[in-house]
């Protein structure tokens, strides 16, 4: 017979442990007397966080697992993907983690910080994955993993791992308080790029665009019922440029439909800029191209 | 200054409004009338600020912002706020409250939207809807689009048909919390 109760032992036994592990990991980030969230311990002299939950300031105070306090700057902050990256005045111990990609139904430990800096645990499995994705904000994240976990507002921003001790990526909220990774493979992609520039590149066409159906007298033409209008232009920008004009309706992007916001998205990524893309578009009744350069996103 | 304000349901308000987007401008100016406010431009002296996305951070009033988080205003609500929500943010802003959405919709790190909706207006539509929300009759509208009024009433039918709507104010405040009213810049 298997020991049931010994096994429940065993397996409250490991998490305790990892738990206590877990202590290396994460840094309370004070906002306030009484309100912080948690940081992941990347480098020891590196703490990721969530870009959502931060506010804009210059420095920030650390709590950490030993109890001492530590300053730390804001290197970089990417809202695209959500990560803000802190370089610590004097690095901690922080611990070595393997990376993993987590499947629907594992076991996911996510860690949290209290205000001294010490771990708090929440324990669940991964609910949901998906493919890449993209934010509203317009940064590409490589996989979407949901977990069954509550977390509290000061919890966001920790570590998430699987049973075997892999690191998932740093947590954080969606919508309705749904606890979203933010997974190691853009963490890995993301974060030496901020330490380096303090910033994501992102390609730019300088329009504001507005879904609307195409008038069905054009639908046949045009191939599709519903564009992006321009609404307005940003002078000097690069849409200006090519001879794009208020009024316009862009049916597709090198191809793609805009009938998803991702397919522009997808093409306006840091390696795209000073590419050409084509725009088929309409203009007076009838359906026309131009071709626009990308140029980086101004940072305001 | 502004605490001196009292709290009431018949204040009438020097609302500073900003929003870049005419429709958006169009739809929200029509939403503080109603409410009884007086819409002043940015560099007018103002109760109140309503911002529809981005503000100056160097905006000393009280300000309710619509849209993503902010931690400088005093009044954050989500972009598809109610109307009766934009109004009472507003009121307490006035009197020196802050004002948080607890059930912001738009919290959170959200994915894109997409565009893909089988309610989409035309651009003839939308001239329409900003036409209604300017509070024009079918007949100013035809004058002012140089159309027929028999094409004005069949663009009007198509709007609150798509909208789901019945009178000119539900298309109002159904077109502030419409997400296919946002423009997305690239």
């Amino acid at each position: 017979m298997v020991d049931r109760a010994n096994n429940l032992a065993q397996f409250s036994s490991a998490l305790i442990e990892r738990s206590a592990a877990a202590n290396s990991a994460i840094a309370a980030i004070r906002l306030s007397e009484n309100r912080h969230i948690t940081g992941t311990l990347w480098r020891p002299d590196v703490v990721i966080t969530s870009e959502q939950s931060l506010p804009e300031r210059d420095e920030f105070e650390l709590v950490i697992a030993s109890g001492s306090t530590i300053k730390a700057k804001p290197a970089g902050r990417d809202p695209g993907t959500n990560i803000t990256v802190l370089k610590l005045e004097q690095p901690s111990a922080a611990g070595t983690v393997v990376s993993a990609g987590g499947q629907v139904g594992a076991l996911a430990i996510a860690f949290g910080a209290d205000a001294n800096g010490h771990a708090t645990a929440r324990l669940g499995v991964v609910n949901a994955v998906g493919p890449e994705w993209y934010s509203s904000h317009g940064g590409r994240i490589e996989r979407k993993v949901l977990l069954d976990i509550d977390l509290a507002r000061s919890e966001e921003g920790g570590p998430v791992f699987d049973a075997a001790g892999g690191f998932l990526g740093m947590s954080t909220f969606a919508p309705r308080r749904q606890v979203l990774v933010i997974p190691a493979a853009t963490l890995e992609r993301v974060v030496p790029v901020l330490l380096k520039q303090g910033r994501i590149a992102y390609g730019w066409l300088g329009v504001a665009l507005r879904p609307v159906a195409v008038p069905e007298a054009l639908a046949k033409t045009a191939g599709q019922s519903s564009g992006l209008m321009v609404m307005s232009l940003t002078e000097g920008g690069p849409a200006v440029d090519a001879g794009i004009v208020a009024g316009d309706i862009i049916l597709s992007v090198d191809g793609a439909s805009t009938r998803r916001f991702r397919n522009i998205t997808a093409r306006l990524g840091a390696d795209s800029i000073g590419r050409k893309i084509d725009l088929q578009l309409i203009r007076g009744g009838a359906v026309t191209s131009r071709q626009v350069t990308i140029t980086e996103r101004p940072s305001s | 200054m502004t605490a001196a304000l009292k709290v009431s349901a018949d204040l009438r308000l020097r609302v500073a409004l900003s929003a870049p987007d005419s429709l958006r401008r169009q739809a929200l100016s029509k939403v503080l009338n109603d409410a009884g406010h007086i819409v002043v431009d940015m560099e007018d002296s103002a109760d109140v600020v309503l911002a529809d996305g981005d503000c100056d951070p160097s905006e000393k009033r009280p300000t309710v912002k619509l849209g993503d988080r902010d931690w400088v205003a005093s009044g954050s609500l989500p972009r598809n706020a109610s109307v009766d929500q934009i109004d009472a943010a507003l009121r307490a802003v006035a009197v020196g409250l802050i004002v948080r959405s607890p059930v912001a919709k738009e919290t959170g790190f959200i994915p894109l939207d997409e565009s893909d909706s089988p309610e989409l207006l035309t651009p003839r539509e939308i001239d329409v809807l900003g036409a209604i929300m300017d509070g024009l009759t079918n007949k100013l509208i035809a004058r002012q689009l140089d159309i027929s009024l028999h094409t004005v009433k069949f663009h009007v039918e198509s709007v609150f048909r798509k909208l789901g709507v019945r009178t000119r104010a539900e298309a109002v405040a159904k077109a502030l919390e419409s997400i296919q009213f946002k423009v997305i810049k690239f």
